[in-house]
């Protein structure tokens, strides 16, 4: 009894501590991206690096410093893959948490658990191999290496996250919802669309945020698949650099302490700041449409 | 007298579980039929198969026929989506909908089709005001239906499910969570709705069946034991078994 | 991959060497990083010479010419190949922490300029490749071809290759249109398929045993002006006599003179054998002018390559 008692407070004690730590840990991360990229701002104006697209830190001439395009093309391409992988993967969801039969549901859980762990490396040579070509056919370009071809690769990529937290979601969503829908003369369609999707909402929005946030920080594939050209694109078939290339090509060629080495930890700390925006938002979100039963 | 359900020969399985072994009743219209019986006799499980709903569930086995008006709701082609407008149901645990009020309530009209406000708003209100909710809710239409009390919830199901004008509502311990002011008013709703609809109702209430029931069926392992007049089988129960139930000696 | 695959033979190999001789006396460590471009190379020399001398254990990685003078000047590695020389600002900042990079020259790499096999021009000058990269030239039709926009690839700011390409074809900026792909390979995989593609490459890296270009892709003559021949690099003769207009030398960055299992891995090399070496991987032997400056570093004299 005793030795039971103290077992449980042990094990207490013992998560307490690894959240402080994983929040401590978190602090640490965006203390040091801060600390440094505040250094970057000794030599570069504020200006420069939020109003000006050209970034080119490993000039000829005079570097620049400015954000925006790859700012931008960050958006774009995951703005793309959102556009991408939500319906595909909300509906994936629905199919598995309420059509699927439990054999179907077997062999397709799997398979698509697997797709997350296909390495981004790999996913990003399809891209150039594949997928770009493809889209370099079917819209008439000469090449695929396209905001659109990283938009697709990394609806690939989140795929996996959405269709699992989403169909947690729903499958949580009470037996009861359903049975009354039918009752009342709705077909699955209707019950699906106007009861249970609704009524899993907060899950559904965990789902897409989780997801979006493998596509904004996704390097390897974005890297290799949409074409790294510095320019500002004017939209999805324009090659694009997002933040997290420029980060993961400049970081390992610059010397410690330079402007430049500073200025990619500045957009490390903006990349982060806005994660954690997206996450306060869906937490926000979620919040307001919980169920409560 | 107009028979308005007829179950015929009726079997069901859960896999290889035998639940209901042949059961025949005729329901007949604008009557209140209560279903009585031990627990797991298989009250819910024959309610359940009066609008398909088992067709949810792919290890349910049926065989046997019910008729709606002399139409078989299980012949091949036949809607499940029809059956249910016609056959209406009220759960034993209220299920509103995390909507408004209002919006439970055109739920069945709007998946029908029905989008017109002024209508809606019509009906809504109209079968508010017969299951005596209108007066406690009218203010608060667009507040989410989850935030009424349960026997509000289970009222407001009801209107719910009337508002679809069913031709029969099934209802399975409608008032098994209630408190007995609650259960009174929807004991008199029913009897109210009686007017317009066929109604079968699941009770665990033997007092409650006598008071609302015009014929009452008891249910035992699968089948129907007796079914007759509630009077009758309750003051005169011509099987054994039946006495045996009323009596308190088992269940 | 591949790549990869060889750092791990390297390491374990190293490893292994090291258990064997441990009890025997000490073995020294030399790390080799930066370039890329030198990477299959270098392995192909340390995993020779380690077979020579068990006494030494080398390892071998990529990442770019940057990465590798970044990390001599960080004191993280013994050798630094670059594809480029050191720029200014790099050499300042050795000089802050105290590091003296010297170079010696390993071989020199010719750089090809390759299009789609479709593409109808068959050669290029040195003004006209500069232009088409500042993104002045801009469609082919400008320059006698299809009126197709052309579609620029060039390496990372992290490669020797896209300095070098800039620093001596362009001399000013690239245009921002440019498509900045990771690794060479890469560039081939995209020129393979995009019809108005125009890429640059290593040359050892397109050409296949028998000294033809690798399938699906074409490689341009290149002339200096406007009024001298143009030269292909296809053909070994026309590097060997330096007619070749776009070659550069491969660097090895050390910190100081080099000494002892250093020194004498440099020499290997430089050797008949390392400069054998060299060649098998698609290079061409260090020219005149920089077997002098190698000489001098060194304080050594080494076998007469087979430039001549
Ligand atoms: N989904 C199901 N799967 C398997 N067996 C079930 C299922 N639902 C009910 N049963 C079984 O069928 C029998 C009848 O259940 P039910 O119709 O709910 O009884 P009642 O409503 O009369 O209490 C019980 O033995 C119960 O355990
Ligand atoms: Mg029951």
């Amino acid at each position: 009894m005793q030795s039971r008692r103290f077992i449980d407070r042990a094990i207490k004690q013992l998560f307490f501590l690894a959240a402080t730590l994983s929040v401590l840990v978190l602090l640490g991360i965006f203390g040091m991206l801060l600390m440094n990229g505040i250094k970057a701002f000794e030599h570069i104006s504020l200006t420069e690096f939020f109003f000006s697209s050209n970034w080119n830190p490993a000039a000829y001439g005079k570097p620049s410093y400015g954000i925006v395009a790859m700012l931008f093309s960050t958006f774009l391409v995951t703005f793309g893959a959102m556009c991408i992988a939500v319906p595909l993967g909300i509906g994936a969801a629905a199919y598995l948490a309420q059509v699927a039969q439990a054999k179907t549901r077997l062999v397709l859980k799997p398979i698509i658990e697997l797709l997350a762990a296909i390495p981004s490396v790999v996913v990003g040579f399809i891209g150039i191999v594949m997928v770009g070509p493809f889209i370099a056919k079917v819209f008439g370009l000469s090449n695929g290496l396209t905001a659109l071809n990283g938009s697709i690769l990394l609806a690939v990529m989140s795929l996996p996250t959405i269709i699992t937290v989403a169909e947690d979601a729903i499958r949580s969503v009470p037996n009861s919802f359903k049975e009354g829908s039918y009752a009342l003369g709705a077909n699955q369609w209707t019950t699906l669309t106007k009861v249970i999707l609704p009524a899993s909402y907060s899950g559904i929005i965990a789902a897409i945020i989780l997801g979006m946030g493998r596509a904004i920080g996704e390097t390897m594939t974005v890297l290799m698949a949409t074409g790294n050209a510095l320019a500002m694109p004017h939209g999805f078939f324009d090659p694009v650099r997002t933040m997290t290339a420029t980060i993961a090509i400049e970081l390992g060629e610059v010397p410690y302490g330079t402007t430049h080495y500073y200025s990619l930890f500045a957009v490390g700390a903006l990349l982060f700041l806005i994660s954690l925006g997206i996450n306060l938002i869906a937490e926000n979100i979620a919040a307001k449409y919980r169920y409560k039963a | 007298m107009k028979t308005k359900l007829q179950v015929k020969d009726l079997h069901l399985a859960y896999g290889t579980k035998k639940v209901l072994k042949g059961i025949t009743m005729d329901i007949p219209e604008n009557k209140i039929v209560a279903l009585i019986g031990p627990s797991g006799c298989g009250k819910s499980t024959l309610l359940r198969a009066m609008n398909r709903m088992h067709d949810l569930s792919p290890e349910v086995h049926i065989m046997g026929e019910i008729l709606l008006e002399g139409d078989n709701i299980y012949a091949p082609g036949r809607d499940a989506v029809d059956v249910r407008r016609k056959i209406g149901m009220v759960f034993q645990k209220p299920n509103p909908f995390p909507k408004s009020i209002f919006d439970n309530i055109a739920y069945g009209l709007k998946i029908a089709g029905q989008h017109d406000k002024q209508q809606l708003q019509e009906v809504v209100e109209r079968t508010l005001k017969s299951s005596y909710l209108w007066e406690e809710v009218k203010d608060d239409l667009d507040k989410s239906a989850l935030s009424l009390s349960g026997g509000q919830q289970q009222r407001m199901c009801i209107a719910r499910a009337v508002a679809v004008e069913p031709e029969v509502l099934l209802m399975d311990e409608p008032c098994s969570a209630l408190d007995p002011i609650s259960t009174a008013k929807i004991e008199n709703l029913m009897l109210e709705l009686k007017k317009d609809y066929t109604i079968v109702i699941v009770t665990h209430n033997m007092q409650q069946a006598q008071r609302v029931a015009d014929l009452t069926a008891f249910m035992y392992f699968g089948e129907v034991i007796e079914y007759a007049p509630t009077e009758e089988l309750f003051g005169n129960p011509q099987v054994e078994l039946t006495r045996n139930y009323l009596e308190g000696n088992f269940g | 991959m591949r790549k990869h695959s060889h750092l791990f033979i390297v390491f374990f190999f190293g490893l292994y060497l090291w258990s064997c001789t441990h009890q025997h006396g000490q073995v020294e460590n030399l790390i080799i990083k930066g370039s890329d471009t030198e990477v299959n190379l270098a392995l192909a020399l340390a995993e020779t010479y380690m077979m020579e001398d068990l006494s030494i254990s080398i390892s071998v990685s990529g990442g770019g010419s940057g990465a590798g003078i970044a990390a001599l000047i960080n004191g993280k590695t013994n050798i630094a190949n670059a594809s480029r020389p050191m720029k200014a600002e790099e050499l300042l900042l050795a000089q802050e922490r105290g590091v003296n990079p010297l170079s010696t020259v390993l071989g020199m790499d010719a750089i090809a300029i390759v299009v789609h096999p479709q593409c109808p021009i068959k050669e290029l000058s040195k003004q006209n490749l500069g232009d088409i990269y500042r993104g002045k030239i801009h469609n082919w039709k400008q320059l006698g071809g299809p009126d197709q926009e052309i579609s620029l690839y060039g390496r990372q700011s992290n490669s020797g290759t896209f300095v070098y390409f800039r620093d001596s074809i362009l001399q000013a900026e690239y245009s921002p249109k440019v498509k900045q792909m990771n690794g060479t390979a890469q560039i081939v995989e995209a020129i393979k398929t995009d019809a108005s593609g125009i890429g640059y490459v290593g040359v050892g890296y397109i050409l296949e045993k028998n000294g033809n270009a690798a399938k699906g892709i074409k490689v341009l003559a290149i002339k200096s002006t406007d009024h001298t021949l143009a030269y292909s690099p296809a053909l070994l003769e026309n590097i060997q006599q330096g007619n070749y207009p776009i070659i550069r030398p491969l660097f090895q960055y050390t910190d100081g003179k080099p000494k002892g299992k250093l020194l004498q891995f440099l020499r290997y090399c430089l050797s008949e054998e390392g400069q054998a070496l060299v060649q098998q991987n698609g290079y061409f032997p260090v020219s005149k002018m920089y077997q002098e400056q190698n000489e001098l570093a060194l304080n050594t004299t080494y076998a007469k390559s087979s430039l001549h």
